[in-house]
């Protein structure tokens, strides 16, 4: 965004101005009437004739917004009541779910797409019980009310993981099991290669997932699981890279797969606009390099869940770092572990980064 | 009164130079209180027996329904805390041994605001049934907080005692810990304490830290380790001093009868599977009291130690200079 020389947010008198967003009372120099509300749907019409035909092309990212803090626990877990999932709006046909740390440490985030013809789930959460976590009602309610929103009393549900065998992600989907008008991606390698259409090219070559005029692309990044995959959505350009790419401790599963499928998300960015990597999970604090035990159930000082396509570049070099060797290796944004403990600790702090200490809970 | 006389110190025998004079301590506890005064020195070791199953946590914290803390009466006399373990991950153990003037606590959970939960109200309602039992008046005896080692899920609740009446707990020091146990040669000097006819021994016990100390209750047997030797990961910071109280222990073991050796956490299952370090649901839970023998086992073993790295005795796991956090813990998802 151009800066502008007529406004200084700064000099606005609006005391967020120094520590949040640049423009808190909007950039006047945008313009009132961006072309991107042309992607939202208007509450006005009393009685629509037929089911809405929503707009999914674009200039650029669909508008939208992550405009809360995530729930990160609390001191004694026990106590803890946040909802067992929390539900935040990114745009109309973008919802990003997260399951109570509380509830279980992984804490993952679990991606609700909607497009003309159906939605798309990735990722289930890491817990079973429906009591503990009941992220199918959860689902089903935002779909109803979608579909209400919309007109369309049938909304075909697509069930993907970003990995088969990650339990952090995979545990949600008995809850799916038998709903009606949904699809569910196959678990095992063989069947989820074959269900994409990848089973002669894997790990090249690309799936779709088609929502209705939102294509979803399924691209094959196995690395920290021999099953994994990325999808790209080309209405809000995000990238869904799961256990792949994240901020947080990312367990290598495979080296030279990691690096090879990062850099196969590089020269994905290359063709395809990019805005943000959304990864499954959080365990960075938002002091560079630091980051959360396993098993945390607070974690207040979380680094924010998107990241910057440029982190690709950054995760190939230290990625090709650390191959071939059981080491971990700090970076800022992220941290790699090779062949070691999830556990394994260092004393190697990355050169140029501050080394701060967040306050601990007690 | 200096450090040494107060660990030798009876509060209520002191009081009362009735008629009676000192003829006997048991007359005048009784004198002072009511409730006749327990004999702790005579059929030992007390019997007393551990739960087949502390509470250990929920699969999904947030719907843990059990208390903060599980109170256990091993005897009438002596009771053991346990944390919960969606309260937190370390849900250490906590002794609380009653004598006739005095009643010592020994380490304090993982908590820090009596909101979070109170562990204090908890002690306070295990004193009031004791007296209630025993015919005493709960103000008449002295609280004592003491921890087996300077680490915070041992001594973090012991600003809840700042106003309690009647109340001593050790400083968060290595000075202020010896000294509160009146001890001028740490770690070899073996000091009592004497609680009212109940006496536990206590000396130095470093290696996990440089400051913590093993205790021994007379009464029921039981040799508390602290986290020096525990049933889980032992975590070995310095592995010559941890060593040599090993040996300490071994030679207690072989002058004193030795009922059971407790540590303060459990970190691995009935069947060996080790529980990750912060895990918060321990289902198939080892039990926290293990044999001389256990104890002996290890130290044999970890004489065929040389080298840093982590070692499993059969029943704890040494790890020797591996520092903090360091499991056994693989990557499940790695592949070729």
């Amino acid at each position: 965004m151009p800066q502008s020389p007529t406004y200084n947010p700064a000099l606005s008198g609006n005391p967020q101005s120094a520590t949040a967003r640049a423009y808190p009372n909007g950039n006047p120099d945008l313009g009132f009437n961006p072309p991107g509300a042309r992607n939202t749907d208007s509450a006005v019409p009393l009685h629509r004739k037929g089911p809405v035909v929503h707009e999914y092309s674009c200039e650029g990212p669909a508008a939208g917004n992550l405009a809360f803090r995530w729930t990160y626990g609390s001191n004694i877990a026990a106590k803890n009541r946040d909802p067992r999932v929390q539900v935040v709006q990114y745009n109309e046909d973008t919802f990003v779910l997260r399951q109570n740390v509380c509830v279980h440490w992984e804490a993952p985030f679990t991606y609700l797409l909607f497009g003309n013809k159906g939605a798309l789930l990735i990722d289930s959460g890491a817990t079973a019980n429906a009591d503990h976590y009941p992220l199918r009602k959860t689902v089903d309610a935002i779909i109803a009310r979608w579909g209400q929103a919309r007109g369309r009393s049938r909304v075909p549900l697509t069930v993907a993981l970003t990995s088969g065998e990650d339990i952090a992600q995979n545990q949600g989907l008995v809850q799916f099991a038998g709903r009606p008008d949904t699809v569910i991606v196959p678990k095992p390698l063989g069947a989820m290669k074959g269900f994409y259409g990848l089973a002669g090219s894997w790990p090249a070559g690309r799936g779709t997932i088609d929502l209705g005029d939102r294509l979803i692309e399924v691209i094959p990044t196995p690395g920290t699981h021999k099953d994994g995959v990325t999808f790209y959505d080309p209405y809000c350009d995000f990238l869904f890279t799961g256990d792949l790419l994240f901020p947080g401790k990312i367990n290598i599963g495979n080296d030279r797969d990691f690096v090879a499928s990062l850099e196969r998300l590089k020269s994905f960015v290359a063709e395809r606009p990019v805005k943000w990597i959304l990864g499954g999970h959080i365990e960075m604090m938002f002091v560079p390099g630091k980051y959360y035990a396993r098993f945390a159930t607070y974690k207040p000082y979380e680094r924010l869940l998107e990241m910057e396509p440029a982190l690709i570049d950054e995760a190939i070099k230290y990625g090709r770092e650390v191959q071939g060797k059981d080491m971990m290796l700090i970076r800022p944004d992220f941290v790699l572990f090779n062949g070691v403990s999830p556990d394994q600790r260092t004393q190697v702090w990355p050169e140029g980064v501050p080394n701060i200490n967040a306050p601990r809970p007690f | 009164m200096d450090r040494r006389t107060f660990l030798a110190y009876n509060a209520l025998a002191a009081v009362p130079l009735s008629g009676a004079g000192l003829a006997s301590f048991a007359n005048s506890a009784s004198a002072a209180t009511g409730g006749a005064p327990i004999d702790f020195k005579s059929n030992l070791p007390a019997p007393g027996n551990f739960p087949p199953k502390w509470i250990c946590g929920s699969s999904s914290c947030m719907d843990n329904t059990d208390p903060p803390v599980q109170v256990h009466w091993y005897n009438p006399h002596t009771a053991i805390l346990r944390q919960n373990k969606a309260y937190s991950y370390e849900a250490p153990f906590a002794p609380l041994y009653f004598g006739n003037d005095r009643v010592l606590l020994l380490d304090e959970g993982f908590v820090q605001l009596r909101n979070d939960w109170d562990l204090r109200g908890v002690v306070d309602q295990c004193i009031e049934e004791w007296c209630r039992r025993n015919d005493r008046d709960p103000a008449s005896l002295e609280l004592l907080v003491a921890f087996s080692h300077l680490h915070a899920d041992h001594y973090a609740a012991v600003n809840q005692f700042a106003d309690r009446p009647n109340t001593r707990y050790m400083g968060l020091t290595h000075e202020e810990m010896v000294g509160f146990w009146g001890m001028t040669n740490f770690p070899e000097e073996r000091v009592t304490l004497d609680l009212g006819g109940r006496e536990i021994l206590i000396w130095g016990s470093p290696g996990h830290v440089v400051s913590e100390f093993a205790y021994y209750d007379t009464y029921t047997q039981i040799l508390y380790t602290g986290d020096m030797f525990y049933r889980g990961r032992c975590y070995i910071s310095f592995w010559q001093p941890w060593f040599d109280s090993m040996k300490r222990l071994i030679d207690f073991c072989d002058t004193h009868p030795v009922t059971h050796v407790m540590g303060c956490h459990v970190e691995i299952s009935n069947t060996g599977e080790d529980y990750a370090y912060g895990m918060t649901w321990q289902p198939d839970e080892a039990p926290v009291e293990m044999t001389v023998a256990q104890l002996r086992e290890a130290f044999e073993y970890a004489k065929t130690i040389t080298e840093p790295g982590i070692y499993f005795t059969g029943t704890v796991f040494l790890c020797n200079q591996t520092r903090g956090t360091t499991t056994i813990d693989k990557n499940p998802y790695r592949y070729s």
